[in-house]
């Protein structure tokens, strides 16, 4: 007789990966006009990983992978879907089928990729506590992973001097809800202000030489290209320091929590001062908020997990501790969970 | 536990008792005895993104049972229509060798000032019509595509685009030509799962931006277009989604795909560090690549089997099943996977002829004409399939309106 059972989905392993080029400010200051300290005052980025010889986005996601798989002491086999959270895939059709392919998954099981930009992560657990729920999974790996040095102009110092390529991975499984590892979230976009943050598709010059539609000299049309990332960082700051606080705000409500509650503030990595104005804004105290941003940059997708595998590894965060996280970031789109680690 | 074997109407026969193994049973959604009440705790009722529960609601468990229902449709092309003979124009081919070897005749290029944000819009919209749905009750917007208008994504733009005043969430899914099945799944699992009420699920792809327009063996297959349904949250007697199977094998990877050009420093140098990588040069995606032999052979082996392993978790046999309805890349595909499940031709629904192989807007562009013209009526159960890049596929059994 079909059992209906409640359904909980816990966080049981977790791992990251880093390109071993480590470029510093001292090293950015060489190929833009900029400075060790401009760089740290203002951002909080003393260093970050830059993808470089033999290295692909893909072998990160996979070292990442297979920690996580390896923590949580778990064939790779036994999963059923693998969710690649990433804006820069190795193939225009995804990269999750490849990062399958390296983990000798023999049961076939479905990989595909979400965008979300910097908040993916959140979103891919989000996503694999939906399908853990509603879908019949059981086994989820969410990685979150992106080379955005490859989409950088690196002659803007407004914006070389912030990225860094990175990948981290959670395995999510399907539990008694008892044991429920997400306890709320929330999450939006707004596309109006899509305008502050974007790398978007440069269309062939056909476009704007000819009339409107039709006209035969449109066809065939030229490849097409994505642009270097374009950013307008006050605004970007200015919504994050809005959005963010709100968003946490929201999700502890639903979880009928307090911060006083929560162990972690674990914030996408993108700038400490962003960081330090939310925690201030919710009144999370300086040592629980998770940051490693001085030496990676913003990674994007790869920043949650791979700042809370860091915070694992060391001993700050440990089975049972609650967490607030938040990503950010292009969309614009921003959402927060309340998770609990193991 | 439950098991995961297809949700069951009072109009399907058989309800499914047997346990089956976890993996088998893990991707195909709940089974519930029909008829009985029975209480599901909906976790997402506590932790979801609800948006129409008061606070007080969202702390009590409220226990429902959670189905999704199709109740809107749409579509979109671009207004340039391209023929064979148009082709045979640039590249070396024909119209003869090109229709019967696919079945296409003329596919829509974008042009001028149309973009792929503007035809995900108008097939929104027009799904939105369809089902008399204000699109600031939008919940989610999942657009599902390999050909984004931004690196991050082009979902909040089409929610900008559609007045959504909600601030709903709204991303990308990329999974190549399975994009729009698996994002049907997604809706519903978010909506069975997740607490979201009213997802609108997009397909839209401009490979046209990536193709080799000299390269005769691609170039011929490909059009850009937009479909869009809505989704909607509901009781489990109307649900909509009665089972799905979905699967990946990054070993065929090799046969389908537009990879990304790295610099061709990592060629020039050694391993790692070396202080030449860096900075690294800007990185672009190549035309798409092809095995075209390969992917057919693939399509016809395993989009059977996963269509009946979507009716056989559903508790269904083609019998049952009004309309097959495959993702739309070539016309011996379909002819081919009809055939092995004993699927009649007037139950096939195929539009390819005019629009080419449209990537993840195939199967909700097909769904929208034969909705339009009146073939697929409300009640109508459809086997839905997509298979491609990745390589990805995957089927699900779903009841039209």
């Amino acid at each position: 007789m079909p059992k209906l059972v409640r359904k909980g989905c816990k966080l049981v392993g977790c791992g990251s990966a880093v390109p071993s080029l480590s470029v510093s400010n001292d090293d950015l200051s060489k190929i833009v006009d900029t400075s060790d300290e401009w760089i740290s005052v203002r951002t909080g980025i003393r260093n970050r990983r830059v993808m470089s010889g033999k290295e692909s986005l893909k072998k990160l996601a996979v070292e990442a992978a297979q920690k996580a798989l390896e923590m949580a002491d778990f064939d790779p086999n036994d999963l059923d879907l693998i969710l690649m959270c990433t804006s820069t895939p190795e193939d225009i059709f995804g990269s999750a089928p490849q990062i399958q392919r390296e983990l000798g998954c023999r049961n076939s099981p479905l990989a595909y990729d979400i965008t979300a930009a910097c908040s993916g992560f959140v979103l891919g657990l989000i996503s694999a506590a939906s399908h853990i729920r509603g879908g019949g999974f059981r086994n989820v790996l969410v990685i979150g992973a992106d080379g955005l040095s490859r989409f950088v102009d690196w002659t803007d110092r407004g914006t070389c001097i912030l990225f860094g390529d990175a990948a981290g991975a959670v395995l999510v499984q399907a539990c008694d809800a008892e044991e429920d590892g997400l306890l709320s979230f929330d999450l939006h976009s707004d596309g109006e202000g899509g305008r502050h943050l974007g790398a978007p598709i440069n269309d062939n010059e056909t476009d704007e030489l000819l009339g409107s539609n039709g006209s035969a000299l449109d066809f065939p049309p030229k490849k097409s290209s994505y642009s270097c990332i374009q950013m307008n960082g006050k605004e970007v700051f200015r919504f994050a320091v809005r959005c963010v606080p709100q968003s946490i705000e929201s999700a502890l409500e639903k979880a009928g929590l307090v911060s006083g509650n929560v162990d972690w503030l674990l914030l996408h990595q993108a700038n400490q001062r962003i960081i330090d104005a939310v925690a201030t804004r919710l009144d999370f105290p300086q040592e629980k908020v998770i940051s490693n941003l001085a030496n990676y940059g913003n990674t994007s997708a790869a920043s949650i997990p791979l700042a809370l595998d860091e915070a694992i590894r060391s001993g700050k965060v440990k089975p049972g501790h609650t967490i607030a996280a938040a990503g950010f970031g292009a969309g614009l789109t921003w959402g927060s969970a309340i998770i609990r680690w193991g």
